[in-house]
């Protein structure tokens, strides 16, 4: 199920981002790609491999989205001067990484899986870098979603039953803060299940330990706008 | 929300463009307008910058481009440019802010990294060369954010979607929307100023030489920066697009989806295949592979001096 008050574009989604060269979608927007993959996993990276949709794995040297890619995952904002430099920084800090080609179907051209590993955690992203720097995730740990990074986002992983999304709703409520959308999706009745909503305000950590708290929540994870 | 340029001739005929969009973004995005004010203020200062920086020159990641605005700007302080000091300058900022990009300087996306020397190469040049507010210049920067923005509900903005029609392009087409409004011009006029500039730009591929943002990106920035104003001259002196904007852009998506894969951005077509466009291709893919294996030999290396290390 979905409810989704689509969002236009902003102003200075259009007049930016501020942003290291040369390209918006194959720098910029690989970029605030790799950081969803880093923000999602929530620790540092230990392993991140990279799977290029053929047209940005033709495209994607000569752009620099290899460093672009790197540098988001090891947490560098897309105006950090040292994109450049992140794939040897990465490799200072260890962290293995690997590019490989992959068709992922019928998708905008500029489309990447991103698989990272830390210590304690793993996740996968698939998403589509489309243009200005925009994103748009389509996949996040195996579930369906829509996430663009544009607003702060409470992303939900439970098992699935009826009253989840009022109880978890309700506590956003409490908390005086609107959604903007809100959008689930489960791999079977009564199995894992993710949730997604985005809301105007940032929630606050008491909001969030009540989240985790409610039964049947395997985790809660806040994520704050995508810079 | 505003939904179309049509929309926005209804809301804003009478009031001013900026004014407008701010409140539409406001209200849409739950932003306040200061904000988005001040924000802009900052992209205003970093394209300044960006200029004065690109017109140093310096060699681009590939190579292929870099010292255009330097030699523009040699030409120009040695008073050997014919053009109009507008005019040069223009070209000259772009040109400036393109070199940066290509030696991964920071920039603005405007609207994005591409085409991002066409808006400020025509803002910056017109605000110091007819003494216009910087202020007026931050909301002409709204304005053409705002133009921008309702392509975009249309629109993919990436030459991977629809070729550099839907980059420079659009770039070229905000920037003519934004110059009318900072001459002054009414809401009509700017949106007739974006429209001449489109609907001359439709058709344009994306074939980069070597899938860089090098040729013929960087030159191309600064002449649509000039294309976009004298789109701007044409509607501020009351000449008008027989077809409508939204109808342009509507022409736009749909030439962008009849343009063959090897013409949006995958350097499988036009420059990028001439005889030279491959020569430089190969050239790239080769010099991109040493840096790969000398990474690889690298990593082995520091894995060996550990392994050693550590039996030691």
């Amino acid at each position: 199920m979905t409810i989704r008050h689509d969002r236009k574009v902003s102003i200075l989604d259009v007049m930016g981002p501020v942003m290291v060269g040369p390209s918006s979608s194959h720098t910029a927007g690989t970029a605030r790609l790799g950081r969803v993959a880093r923000e999602i996993l929530d620790e540092d990276p230990v392993a991140v491999h990279f799977f290029l949709h053929p047209p940005l794995a033709a495209t994607y040297r000569g752009h620099g989205s290899d460093f672009a890619l790197v540098g988001g995952s090891i947490g560098l904002n897309v105006d950090d001067p040292r994109i450049p430099e992140a794939i040897r920084i990465a490799e200072q800090m260890d962290v293995d990484i690997t590019f490989s080609e992959e068709d992922l179907g019928d998708v905008h051209p500029n489309t990447v899986r991103i698989e990272i590993r830390g210590k304690v955690r793993e996740a996968e992203i698939a998403g589509s870098s489309i243009g200005g720097g925009v994103i748009e995730v389509f996949k996040i740990n195996g579930f369906q979603t829509r996430f663009k990074g544009d607003s702060p986002t409470l992303l939900l992983f439970y098992r699935d039953r009826p009253g989840m999304i009022s109880e978890a709703t309700k506590i956003i409520a409490e908390e005086g803060i609107n959604i903007a959308s809100l959008s689930c999706s489960r791999k079977q009745r009564g199995k894992d299940a993710f949730m997604q909503i985005d809301v105007d305000s940032p929630l606050s950590d008491a909001a969030l330990q009540r989240i985790c708290a409610i039964g049947d929540v395997a985790r809660a994870q806040y994520l704050d706008r995508i810079p | 929300m505003i939904e179309s340029f049509k929309h926005l001739e209804q809301i804003a005929a009478d009031r001013d463009l900026a004014d407008a969009f701010l409140e539409a973004d406001e209200q849409e995005h739950a932003v306040p307008r200061e904000d988005i004010l001040e924000a802009l203020r900052k992209r205003r200062a970093v394209m300044r910058d960006c200029v004065e920086r690109g017109k140093g020159g310096g060699i681009s990641m590939g190579k292929l481009v870099g010292n255009e605005a330097k030699k523009l700007n040699e030409a120009f302080l040695a008073g050997k440019t014919f053009l109009d000091p507008l005019t040069v300058k223009a070209e000259l900022y772009a040109l400036a802010v393109m070199g940066e990009n290509s030696r991964m300087g920071v920039i603005v996306a405007a609207p994005t990294a591409g085409a991002g020397g066409v808006v400020p190469g025509m803002l910056l040049a017109l605000e110091e060369e007819r003494h216009v507010d910087p202020e007026k210049t931050v909301r002409a920067l709204v304005v053409a954010g705002g133009i921008g923005s309702i392509i975009a509900l249309s629109a993919n903005i990436s030459g991977a979607a629809g070729g550099c029609q839907n980059e420079v392009g659009v770039a070229s087409s905000m920037g003519a929307a934004a110059v009318a409004y900072m001459m002054g011009g009414s809401t009509r006029q700017s949106i007739h100023a974006a429209a001449m500039a489109l609907k001359n730009t439709l058709g344009l591929v994306c074939d980069p030489v070597g899938g860089l943002v090098e040729v013929p990106c960087v030159k191309r920035n600064a002449l649509f920066a000039v294309h976009g104003l004298t789109a701007a001259q044409l509607a501020l002196a009351g000449v008008e697009s027989v077809i409508p904007m939204d109808e342009i852009v509507e022409a736009m998506v749909r030439i962008g989806r009849a343009l063959p894969r090897g013409l949006r951005e995958t350097a499988e077509g036009g420059l990028a295949t001439t005889v030279t466009g491959c020569e430089i291709g190969q050239r790239i893919k080769d010099e991109a592979n040493q840096r790969r294996a000398e990474r690889a030999a690298e990593r082995e290396r520091v894995a060996r001096e550990r392994k050693d290390g550590v039996a030691g």
